[in-house]
């Protein structure tokens, strides 16, 4: 391992201590931010997040972008309510909310590999095709209903005491991990990201990486989506919009801990921890529902200029 | 050339881009253990029958050959395959990422892990063989785990030339290897060539240096207008010797 000195200290672990610092800040003075039913709360909040958030991060460590998981997730979620509400069991809604992952992830890396389409560009498109569909299907309602508790209680249920939502983020967290650490396929990935044409000098088939990237962005988006719609009972087509800011936001203040510059995994889970606490807290110390907006700017901003000056060179490149 | 067996052979090699002609029938014979400079003006061909060579483009005419059996690549993986590997000036190298990362990009070793099938990555094998190679070349790198971008330039082109060992590669194509380098850093490398030599490796240099290419080489190919016109051994030429012979084949094209 590398030297260890007091200012690669702080750029590995600064933001993450901010991060574990806002948390005991709030654990103190946010009212009821220590109760258990909060706490649970946020965790859950935090798991749809950080499965969101994971797909971005893989998605950009063959470094694109896929501007398209929350439309993704949206649609993949009307599916999957569309579904249950049909009374198909809960392993097909799933599997047909994985499916609209798969198929427009699939489309995704097409789209960036064989056509050559700038991935900002093609997800934007992916994305505004995803959500049309969504209100297609749903006429612009949501599925609600009274949904089996075989469905819902893949969200809402525990196991061995601890939420099913925690314990699907776990999972997800450590398959994109030992993707990304210990598996070939992730080294390549990881090269691909880094240096395209020396990975592909090297003998990699970046081309596929760039695919296997953006199809686990979707299959994570319809995982998340799944769990959304059985956490809620519902599904609406406009449903995990709002998630996109968020899960950018999650990768870039991940990227400033651990391996500063380099979009990795338990970065993005730990800052999509971080956001939650933050939204949540602010909300319990009674600030105005759009500080939420300005501060997660201020995060996606400031992340991305702290991991530049970390690497002491303008490496940050889209 | 006590082998009389080519290791790489190139019969009538042509490249054309559109009505473009950059090479024309190129006869070429490499020996194991060589150190051929090929060297040539820009827009010589000389870039063009390397990238040939490496596998980065495939020829327009004629037709190569390994050991006497015949060959194509399709790829620089494909020749890298088949033993042919080339050092890129700049793009060869993730400059995040580690040396040990670097050197075995692409061809990463793995161990089982629980089950037979499922097999992982093995960093600790794969900073110790980087070691290994590293030292072989004597370059004075401790720490595998760095990253490339905090290593001189000399030292980067050590771990270049270390995944090319890490291939076996038995041709090693190095592309204007000191062109971006000081005085001290090109020294390193031109003993990272000496020392490939003595390991009995054949290495193709593409130089504009003709001090470099009379300390090294033991042939010169010389180019100009995508033809060859001077190949013999460099013998007692001096760098002005071969300067010349390049702008007389220069004036011959005009």
């Amino acid at each position: 391992m590398s030297r260890i000195d007091a200012r690669s200290l702080i750029g590995h672990y600064g933001t993450a201590l901010a991060g574990l610092a806002l948390i005991l800040f709030f654990l103190i003075f946010a009212p009821n931010f220590a109760s258990t039913t909060n706490i649970v709360n946020v965790l859950k909040d935090t798991s749809f997040l950080a499965i969101l958030a994971l797909g971005f991060a893989l998605a950009f460590t063959v470094a694109e972008l896929d501007l398209s998981i929350a439309e993704m997730a949206s649609l993949a979620a009307v599916v999957c309510g569309w579904m249950v509400h049909a009374q198909y069991p809960p392993a097909v809604a799933v599997a047909a909310a994985l499916g609209v992952g798969v198929v427009l992830g699939g489309l995704n890396g097409y789209g960036v590999t064989v056509l050559r389409i700038p991935s900002l560009i093609m997800t934007l498109g992916t994305a505004a095709i995803a959500k049309g569909l969504a209100f297609m299907i749903t006429q612009g309602v949501a599925f609600v209903g009274r949904w089996p508790v075989g469905f819902t209680g893949l969200a809402r249920g525990y196991t061995f005491g601890i939420p099913n939502l925690v314990l699907w983020m776990t999972a997800a967290t450590l398959f994109a991990w030992g993707l990304v650490k210990w598996t070939r396929t992730g080294a390549h990935m990881v090269a691909t990201g880094e240096a395209d044409e020396a990975a592909r000098l090297a003998g990699i088939a970046t081309a596929r990486m760039k695919r296997i990237g953006l199809l686990l962005s979707g299959v994570f988006a319809g995982l998340m989506a799944a769990l959304l719609a059985a956490n809620l009972s519902s599904a609406a087509p406009n449903m995990a919009g709002d998630y996109l800011l968020y899960a950018i936001a999650a990768v870039l203040l991940g990227m400033t801990m651990f391996e500063p510059g380099k979009p990795n995994i338990p970065g993005t889970v730990f800052a999509a921890l971080v956001l939650k606490v933050l939204g949540n807290g602010l909300v319990l110390l009674g600030a105005p529902y759009y500080i939420q907006d300005i501060v997660l700017g201020v995060i996606i901003i400031g992340s991305v200029a702290f991991s530049a000056s970390a690497m002491k060179k303008a490496a940050f490149k889209v | 050339m006590s082998d009389p067996t080519p290791l790489l052979s190139l019969r009538g090699i042509g490249k054309a881009y559109g009505p473009v002609v950059a090479v024309r029938e190129v006869d070429l014979d490499i020996f194991p253990g060589e150190v051929v400079a090929i060297c040539g003006d820009n827009g010589a061909g000389k870039s063009s029958l390397i990238k040939v060579i490496s596998g980065a483009e495939e020829p327009t005419a004629g037709a190569m050959s390994m050991r006497g059996k015949p060959v194509s690549f399709a790829s620089p993986h494909d020749a890298l395959e088949q033993g042919v590997a080339t050092i890129y000036q700049d793009l060869a190298l993730a400059p995040r990422l580690s040396i040990a990362q670097n050197v075995f990009m692409g061809s990463e070793l793995t161990r089982p892990v629980l089950l037979p099938f499922l097999r992982i990555l093995d960093k600790k094998r794969m900073i110790s063989e980087s070691q290994r190679y590293l030292s072989q070349l004597s370059a004075a790198v401790t720490d595998m785990t760095r990253p490339v971008e905090r290593l001189s330039g000399g030292q980067r082109q050590a771990v270049a030339i270390s995944r090319a060992l890490r291939w076996n590669a038995e041709i090693i194509i190095m592309d204007e290897p000191t062109a971006a380098l000081g005085v001290k850093e090109s020294a390193l490398v031109l003993d990272l060539i000496r020392k490939l030599k003595a390991d009995r490796r054949t290495v193709i240099l593409i130089s504009h240096n003709m001090r470099d290419v009379v300390a090294l080489a033991d042939r010169v190919v010389i180019m100009g207008a995508g033809r060859k016109y001077v190949d013999r051994p460099v013998g007692d030429l001096t760098a002005d010797d071969i300067a010349h012979m390049i702008m007389a084949g220069n004036a011959k094209a005009a």
